[in-house]
């Protein structure tokens, strides 16, 4: 990481240098087999381990993190609903890095609100038929595995869908605010064929599914967004001891002082969280309301730690995208994978109902 | 074959801060394989797959030596051995017998890997002495190992010239780090790592202190540079003539 993606970071923002190729040593050195078992290829370590994996990526490289924290989303989803089959054909390859896997979720006009999705799925003989259109879908176009959300006349269910697939097309690449070293862009299924042993668990259940993936992915995005903040918060820390202004340096300053605690503090307190939430997830608890805390609070820190490094660095973090993309990069995740006030709704509906 | 292959736990001189006195921290500093100690233990591991065997990385040091055996065991070598001292009171002869006598103890070696010099102190001194402790030759500075049943072609890489020495196995050599580039070892190496065997050597009882008179550092100090700062007033034409007769004056022109 600290060779390969950290120095070239700021290139992967710029769109001079692609990820995939450090993105794929990662998979290969096992950053993803972390909280899998060894039957399927993986570490068989904790969550909580793995999620503070992704945040010492998230201090080199918030697009890789991104777009791992995805994948692996997949293999989540397919560890915990698919069958047996499902798992032996796609986890070991996901796992070590020979696939790439993307979740297929959100649509144009359909968000947190999975319920409403307009992409269906038909029963055609053998197969499934999946049309519609997905939006904002992450690794789009690089991956070979997509985790399809899609309604049946049972509900919304979750498939498996292979790329290339005649049915499925992708849009231009999104230009984003942030996190640019991730391809995102639109996915088009038109009579997308895939075979019936596709379909993950059962039918109607996919709103289920996507909710439980989601819960665990947002411990992993806290985590993500207090690496962000983490390398912010150092870039900052190491400008205001070196820059002198009216004859000493700027840290000597109270009301710099003040942001160096203020922001070391709440670094702390978004890594506590991410933490206590896969304790409980670890010991089989209902870690929901914990991990939705832990990326309410950590993505909207690190927006405000972020934005801080930029105030510290002055003009030149507001000119210098070395300063700046962090909190770019941050930006993003008070709104995927659960926006913050879908998320204060969950958490307030959950502790309501704790206390009944 | 039995490759030995030595490394030092060092001081992460990126790490280092210096007192207002301009003398570095040493006490608890943070400690890390020594950079080029790397491409030793990446050209052991590389020897061995041409021609199988055993790669054995030793170690002189405290307790905290252990992350960096750790770390050598995670690339690919099969077992440690840790040598207790305190790197930091001992001189680079004493570290050289504890090494020496450390492989003795495991048995014959075919090739003693050792790098160019540590990242921390950077002496150079442990590879040839560790050699004539050995009674073995030395190739240093190598840029290129190659082994050829019972001997070796090894490019040396001097200041201005690369030199190729021919010599019997078994012996020692110092490598540079353009020899290779160190692999990363996987997740599941690093985890499989703690289960190679790490043998403990007590370094008092394995090579007694003799009477021989340590050398020892007297002072250390960060590099310091004052600037001058001088301004040249005038035209172009006659800042740059003052400017050029201010640089010859300072000897630079």
């Amino acid at each position: 990481m600290e060779k390969e993606i950290l120095p070239n970071s700021y290139k992967f923002d710029r769109g001079e240098l692609s990820i995939k190729g450090p993105r794929k040593a990662l998979l290969q050195h096992g950053m993803c087999q972390i909280p899998f078992p060894s039957e399927y290829g993986g570490l068989g370590l904790p969550f909580s381990v793995y999620a503070n994996a992704i945040e010492l990526l998230g201090t080199a490289d918030a697009s890789i993190a991104l777009s791992l924290e995805i994948h692996n989303a997949v293999s989540e989803g397919i560890y915990r609903y698919g069958d047996e089959g499902q798992k032996k054909k796609f986890l070991p390859d996901l796992l070590s890095g020979k696939s790439l896997a993307s979740f297929a979720l959100t649509e144009p006009a359909s968000g947190s609100d999975a319920g409403t999705m307009a992409t269906v799925a038909e029963r055609k003989g053998s197969e499934y038929s999946i049309s519609g259109s997905k939006m904002f879908i992450t690794n789009a176009g690089d991956a070979d595995v997509y985790l399809v959300f899609a309604k049946t006349s049972k509900g919304p269910s979750c498939f498996l869908v292979e790329s290339p697939n005649r049915g499925m097309k992708f849009g231009d690449d999104l230009k984003k605010l942030g996190m640019r070293g991730s391809r995102t862009s639109e996915v088009v299924f038109s009579d997308c064929r895939i075979p019936g042993g596709n379909l993950v668990g059962e039918e109607g259940k996919g709103a289920d599914y996507a909710k439980e993936i989601l819960h665990g992915a947002r411990i992993v995005v806290a985590a993500l967004n207090v690496g962000i903040s983490q390398v912010a918060y150092d870039e900052a820390l190491r400008y205001a001891r070196q820059r002198r202004g009216f004859g000493k340096s700027i840290s000597d300053f109270q009301l710099i002082r003040e942001k160096i605690a203020d922001m070391k503090t709440e670094i702390n307190a978004g890594r506590l969280l991410y933490f206590y939430a896969s304790s409980i997830k670890e010991s089989g608890g209902d870690f929901s309301s914990e991990a939705s805390q832990a990326k309410v609070f950590a993505t909207e820190m690190s927006l405000k730690v972020c934005d801080e490094a930029i105030q510290i660095y002055g003009g030149y973090g507001y000119t210098s995208d070395e300063i700046h993309r962090h909190w770019r990069d941050a930006r993003l995740l008070t709104i995927g994978e659960g926006t913050s006030e879908v998320l204060r709704m969950l958490i307030a509906r959950r502790e309501l109902a704790r206390a009944s | 074959m039995r490759l030995a292959v030595c490394v030092k736990h060092a001081i992460d001189e990126t790490e280092l801060r210096i007192d207002s006195s301009g003398k570095p921290q040493v006490d608890g500093a943070v400690g890390m394989m020594s950079t080029f100690d790397k491409n030793a233990v990446e050209e052991a591991l590389r020897l061995r797959s041409a021609i199988s065997g055993e790669v054995v990385a030793i170690t002189v040091g405290g307790p905290e030596a252990r992350k960096t055996l750790k770390e050598a065991l995670a690339m690919g070598a099969d077992r440690g051995v840790i040598v207790s001292a305190d790197i930091l009171a001992i001189d680079t002869l004493r570290t050289a017998e504890l090494l020496a006598a450390a492989i003795t103890k495991t048995g014959p070696c075919d090739v003693v890997i050792c790098s160019e010099g540590s990242s921390d102190t950077y002496d150079g001194q442990v590879p040839p002495m560790l050699a004539e402790l050995l009674g073995l030759p030395y190739a240093g500075y190598a840029r290129k190992i190659e082994v050829d049943g019972g001997s070796a072609k090894v490019e040396r890489s001097l200041e201005d010239t690369i030199e190729v020495v021919e010599t019997t196995l078994p012996f020692v050599a110092s490598v540079v780090s353009e020899i290779n580039e160190p692999r990363y070892p996987t997740l599941i190496q690093i985890m499989q790592s703690s289960k190679k065997p790490i043998e403990e050597m007590n370094g008092d009882q394995l090579v007694q202190q003799g009477t021989r008179k340590q050398s020892s550092v007297v002072s250390m100090a960060a590099q310091s540079s004052s600037r001058r700062h001088v301004m040249i007033e005038g035209s172009p034409d006659e800042a740059a003539a003052r400017l050029v007769e201010a640089l010859v004056k300072d000897g630079v022109l």
